[in-house]
C-alpha cells in the first residue's frame, strides 16, 4: 500500500522528478566521459607523444579524477537535498496518517537507490554516445589524432557504476535516517520557517576589504610567476580561495544593500523583490558561489591551456625556415612536393666530414642563395624586427658566404653553427669553400634542396609521408636519415600528436568541470523553488503580471550565475600566468575557450530559468 | 449611494462537461456600497472561498457579472486582470503573506512600485499609511522579527497603500491570538469609519463579523439571510448574531 502511495507521489511530481532524474543522469554521464580517458593507460601514454612522461599524464588525470569526484559528491549532495525537499512533505503526511517510521525509512531508502540506479544507467548510455560524438567532432574539427581511444571502455564503465552505487547507497542511508529522525511537524512545515540575516555592516566591510586584499595578493603572485616560480601556485591557491569567499560574502551583499538604499533605482517595478531575493540568496549561497567561481576558473583554465598546446604547433612551424627538404635530387619526391604547391627555394651541394664535424659548402652557391635560418628571439619585448614571424618567437636571419669561414667556424660563431644544422644533426660547423678547395675534401658530395609551401599546417601530413619515403632510402642512424628525421614535417607530426592529446584532455576536463559545476548551481537554485513558490503566488495575488515575475526571476538567477562566472574568469586570466613557464603564449586565442564557455554556461542558465519558471510561476 | 462592488447571478461549476460536475456557487447576487463594511459568513464548504477568489479576480466565474468600481472583471483578459488587481483591490489573507526577504517598508511599497509610481512619491505614501496603522516603528524590520499581529497590520498597510476601491479580507484574524485579533478588527473598523475604506470580509467567526455594518450568510453556494447592524451597539449585534446563527442551524 505504502509502496503504491510512494509511486503515486512520484507520478504527481513528475515534473520535479524529471529535473532531478536528468540531473543525476548528467552527473554519471560526465563522470563516465572523464573516466573513459582517465582509466585508459594506453591512451594516456600515447597522448604524451613520448615527450611528456606517462607518469605526468597519469598524475594529471589522477588529480582531475579526485577533483571531479569531490565535485560530484557536492553535486549529489545538492541533488539529494532537492529530492528530500520534494518528498519530505509527502512522507510527513504518510507518517501523520500512521505509517511507521521504519516503513517510511525503507521506502525513501528504496526510492533513492532506484532513482540513483536508473539515472546512472541512463547516464552511462548517454555518456558512451556523447563520448563518441565529442571525440568524433574534435577529431574532425580540430584535426586531432587520437590513438587507443574507445568511447565504450569497460574499466571506466565499471568505475563509474561502482562510484555512483556507493554514493547513492550513502545518500539512501542518509535520507532514511534523516526522514525517520525528523519530527513529523518539521517535515510538514519546514518550508515556512523564516530566514534571517544579521545586519553587521562593519564586519562585512572588513570582510570585503580582506577579500579584495587576498585576491590582489593571489593575482600579484600569479602575475609575478616568473620570479616566484613554484611558490606562486600555493600562494595563489590559498589567497584566491579565501578571497573569493570573502568577496562574495561581503561585497556582493554590500552592493545590493547600496542599491537598496538608492530609492530612485530601488522603487521600480519588481526591483525591491529581486534585490531582496538576491540579498538572502547570496548570503545563503556564499559557500557554493565561491566554490563555483574557483571550479569555473579550473574548468576554463583546463580548456584554455588544452587549446593552447596547439600554439606549440605554431611555434614549431615557425622555428624552421624551410618546410621540407629533398636529398640528392629524388625525382619522385620532387614531383610529389611540387604537386602540393611546394617551390624549391635553393639547392646546395655539400660534403659532410664526420671526423671534423664540418659541413663544407660551395661558396658560389651560398653567394647566389644565402642560407636562411630562424633564430629564437631572446629578448622579445626589445626587438621589433620586421622579420618577426607569426608566433612572434623567431626571426629569420640570412647567413652569407663570407660569414662561413674556417676562422668563424673555429671561433664557434652562431652563423656557422646554425648553417650546419641545415645539413646535418651531428656536424656543428659549416664552412663555405671555393670549388677547388671543395673538390679536395675527401667525402661524398651530396645535394639538398629546400622547399617552402603555402599553408604548411594543412600539408604537413602529406609532407610527412614524402619525408618518410625518402628516409627509407638511407640507413637508420646515418647522417642523411637523421637530417630527414629532424625536418619540419617530422617534428611537426610529433608535436601534433602530443598537442592533440593535451587539447583533448584539457577540453574534456574543462567540459566535465563546467557541466558539473553548472549543474550543481542549477540544483542549488532549484532546491529553493518550494519556498519561492509561495512568494511568487503572493506577488501574483497583489497584481504582478506573469511577464513581470518571469523577468524578475531571470534577473535574479542571472546574477547568481554571473557572479561566480565573473570572478572565475578573472581567476583564469591571472592563473594563465602560471603557464607562461610552459607555453609560448598562453593568452593567444583566449577568446575561443571563453566563447565555448559562454555558450555552454548560457545554455545552463536558460535551462535553469525555464525549469524554475515551471516550478514557481503558474500561468 | 455609490456602489463599489456589484455582484449579479454569479455561478461557479467545477469539472468539465461530460464529467461529474460540482456547482460551488449557484447564483450569488449582492452589492457593497462605498464606505461600507460587509461580512460574508459561512461554514467550510459553503462556497465563501470560491466567491472570494472570484471577487479578487484570482478565479473566473462560470456565469454572471462582477462589477468593481464600474468595471466588469469577468470580461478582462489575464494581463488586464493583473493590472486591475494591482490598482483596485487590496488583500489581507489569513496567513500574513508578507514577503520574508523584504522589510516591512519594502513590502508595503511593492504595490506602488509595481504600478510604476514615481519613486519620490513612494516613501511619503508608505509613511502615511504606516501612521494610520500605527506601525511606523516597524518599517525597517524584516517580517521574521515582528509578531503575528504586527505582521497583519503590515499586510493591511500593503493592502491599502495604493488606495484600492475595496479591501478584501479573508479570515484576517484566523492566525492571531485573541488580543491581536481584537486590535486588528478595531483597526479595520477605524479605517472604515474614519477613512471611508470599503471592506468585504469573509469569515466563519461571529465575533469578527460583528464589526461589520451588514452580514451576508452563505450556505451551499447561495446567499440566504442578510443581517444589518443598524443602530445596535457592537455587543448587541454580536448577541443577535449568535441567536440568528442558532436559528440558521436549526
Amino acid at each position: 500500500m505504502l509502496f503504491k502511495l510512494s509511486l503515486t507521489g512520484v507520478k504527481s511530481r513528475l515534473k520535479d522528478y524529471t529535473v532531478l532524474f536528468s540531473g543525476l543522469a548528467a552527473a554519471s554521464m560526465i563522470f563516465y566521459m572523464f573516466l573513459s580517458l582517465a582509466t585508459n593507460p594506453q591512451f594516456l601514454k600515447s597522448s604524451g607523444g613520448g615527450l611528456i612522461s606517462a607518469q605526468t599524464t597519469t598524475v594529471t588525470f589522477g588529480f582531475g579524477t579526485v577533483l571531479l569526484a569531490i565535485l560530484t559528491l557536492v553535486y549529489l549532495f545538492y541533488a539529494n537535498g532537492f529530492l528530500l525537499s520534494m518528498r519530505k512533505r509527502d512522507y510527513g503526511m504518510y507518517m501523520m496518517l500512521g505509517a511507521q517510521a521504519s516503513k517510511i525509512g525503507q521506502l525513501i531508502f528504496l526510492e533513492t537507490l532506484v532513482t540513483g540506479f536508473l539515472a546512472t544507467g541512463i547516464g552511462l548510455i548517454l555518456g558512451i554516445i556523447l563520448t563518441k560524438l565529442v571525440s568524433g567532432l574534435m577529431v574532425a574539427q580540430l584535426g586531432l589524432t587520437l590513438k587507443h581511444f574507445n568511447p565504450l571502455y569497460l574499466p571506466a564503465l565499471l568505475w563509474t557504476l561502482a562510484f555512483f552505487t556507493a554514493l547513492f547507497f550513502l545518500a539512501a542511508l542518509w535520507n532514511a535516517a534523516k526522514l525517520t529522525k525528523t519530527a513529523v511537524i518539521k517535515l510538514l512545515k519546514d518550508d515556512q520557517k523564516p530566514s534571517q540575516i544579521k545586519n553587521r555592516p562593519v564586519l562585512r566591510a572588513i570582510e570585503g576589504i580582506a577579500g579584495l586584499i587576498l585576491l590582489a595578493i593571489g593575482y600579484l603572485a600569479m602575475a609575478n610567476v616568473e620570479k616566484l616560480v613554484l611558490k606562486a601556485l600555493p600562494i595563489a591557491l590559498v589567497t584566491i580561495v579565501l578571497g573569493s569567499y570573502f568577496l562574495i560574502s561581503a561585497t556582493f551583499i554590500n552592493i545590493i544593500d547600496f542599491l537598496r538604499k538608492q530609492k530612485k533605482f530601488f522603487y521600480q517595478g519588481m526591483r525591491p523583490f529581486t534585490l531582496g531575493q538576491l540579498k538572502f540568496r547570496l548570503h545563503d549561497y556564499t559557500r557554493i558561489l565561491s566554490a563555483i567561481s574557483i571550479m569555473f576558473a579550473l574548468a576554463l583554465g583546463a580548456i584554455t591551456v588544452g587549446l593552447n598546446f596547439n600554439s606549440l604547433k605554431d611555434a614549431l612551424t615557425d622555428s624552421q625556415y624551410y618546410d621540407a627538404i629533398i636529398l640528392n635530387n629524388d625525382q619522385t619526391a620532387n614531383k610529389q612536393i611540387e604537386k602540393l604547391g611546394g617551390k624549391a627555394q635553393a639547392s646546395y651541394t655539400y660534403k659532410y666530414d664526420s671526423n671534423n664535424a664540418r659541413i663544407y659548402l660551395l661558396k658560389a652557391e651560398v653567394e647566389q642563395n644565402p642560407l636562411k635560418i630562424k633564430r629564437y628571439i631572446k629578448n622579445l619585448s626589445s626587438k621589433k624586427s620586421e622579420s618577426r614571424t607569426q608566433s612572434g618567437l623567431y626571426e629569420t636571419v640570412t647567413v652569407k658566404a663570407d660569414q662561413l669561414t674556417e676562422k668563424a667556424a673555429k671561433q664557434g660563431l652562431m652563423a656557422s653553427y646554425s648553417a650546419a644544422q641545415l645539413f646535418s644533426q651531428t656536424a656543428s660547423r659549416a664552412v663555405a669553400l671555393d670549388s677547388a678547395a671543395f673538390a679536395k675534401i675527401k667525402a661524398q658530395s651530396q645535394t639538398v634542396t629546400f622547399y617552402k609551401v603555402n599553408n604548411f599546417a594543412q600539408k604537413a601530413q602529406a609532407l610527412f609521408k614524402i619525408t618518410q619515403k625518402q628516409e627509407k632510402r638511407y640507413k637508420e642512424g646515418s647522417n642523411e636519415y637523421l637530417l630527414l628525421e629532424m625536418t619540419k614535417p617530422v617534428s611537426y607530426q610529433l608535436v601534433a600528436s602530443m598537442c592533440s592529446g593535451f587539447e583533448f584532455m584539457g577540453f574534456f576536463l574543462g567540459l566535465a568541470f563546467l557541466m558539473m559545476l553548472a549543474s550543481t548551481l542549477m540544483f542549488k537554485v532549484l532546491s529553493g523553488a518550494a519556498s519561492d513558490k509561495l512568494r511568487y503566488e503572493m506577488l501574483h495575488k497583489i497584481g504582478a503580471q506573469a511577464r513581470v515575475l518571469k523577468a524578475s526571476l531571470r534577473k535574479e538567477i542571472g546574477v547568481l550565475f554571473l557572479a561566480p562566472a565573473l570572478l572565475g574568469a578573472i581567476d583564469v586570466l591571472f592563473g594563465l600566468q602560471f603557464f607562461k613557464l610552459l607555453l609560448p603564449n598562453p593568452y593567444s586565442q583566449i577568446w575561443i575557450p571563453f566563447v565555448i564557455f559562454f555558450i555552454l554556461y548560457l545554455v545552463y542558465y536558460l535551462i535553469t530559468v525555464k525549469l524554475y519558471e515551471g516550478l514557481v510561476i503558474e500561468d | 449611494m455609490e456602489e463599489v462592488m456589484k455582484v449579479t447571478s454569479v455561478t461557479k461549476t467545477y469539472g468539465k462537461k461530460g464529467e461529474k460536475q460540482y456547482q460551488a456557487l449557484k447564483g450569488v447576487s449582492f452589492t457593497v456600497e462605498k464606505g461600507e463594511f460587509v461580512a460574508i459568513m459561512g461554514a467550510s464548504g459553503s462556497g465563501k472561498s470560491t466567491l472570494l477568489n472570484i471577487l479578487s479576480t484570482l478565479d473566473q466565474a462560470t456565469s454572471g457579472e462582477v462589477l468593481v468600481n464600474g468595471h466588469d472583471i469577468t470580461r478582462l483578459n489575464k494581463k488586464k486582470l493583473a493590472n486591475f488587481r494591482a490598482k483596485e483591490i487590496g488583500f489581507i489573507f489569513q496567513e500574513f503573506n508578507l514577503l520574508d526577504n523584504l522589510t516591512a517598508r519594502e513590502n508595503i511599497a511593492l504595490p506602488l512600485t509595481l504600478q510604476g509610481l514615481s519613486t519620490n512619491r513612494i516613501d511619503p505614501l508608505v509613511e502615511q499609511i504606516a501612521g494610520k496603522l500605527n506601525i511606523q516603528d516597524l518599517l525597517d524590520k524584516y517580517p521574521a522579527a515582528i509578531s503575528g499581529g504586527q505582521k497583519q497590520r503590515v499586510a493591511a498597510a500593503r493592502a491599502l497603500v495604493h488606495e484600492p476601491a475595496i479591501l478584501l479580507a479573508d479570515e484576517p484574524t484566523g492566525a492571531l491570538d485573541s488580543k491581536s485579533s481584537r486590535a486588528m478588527l478595531d483597526t479595520m473598523e477605524l479605517l472604515n469609519r474614519r477613512d471611508q475604506v470599503s471592506i468585504l470580509m469573509v469569515t466563519h467567526d461571529p465575533f469578527s463579523s460583528s464589526f461589520a455594518d451588514r452580514i451576508l450568510f452563505i450556505q451551499d453556494g447561495i446567499i440566504g439571510k442578510e443581517v444589518k447592524k443598524g443602530d445596535l451597539s457592537r455587543q448587541d449585534f454580536y448577541k443577535k448574531l449568535i441567536a440568528d446563527l442558532g436559528e440558521i442551524e436549526d
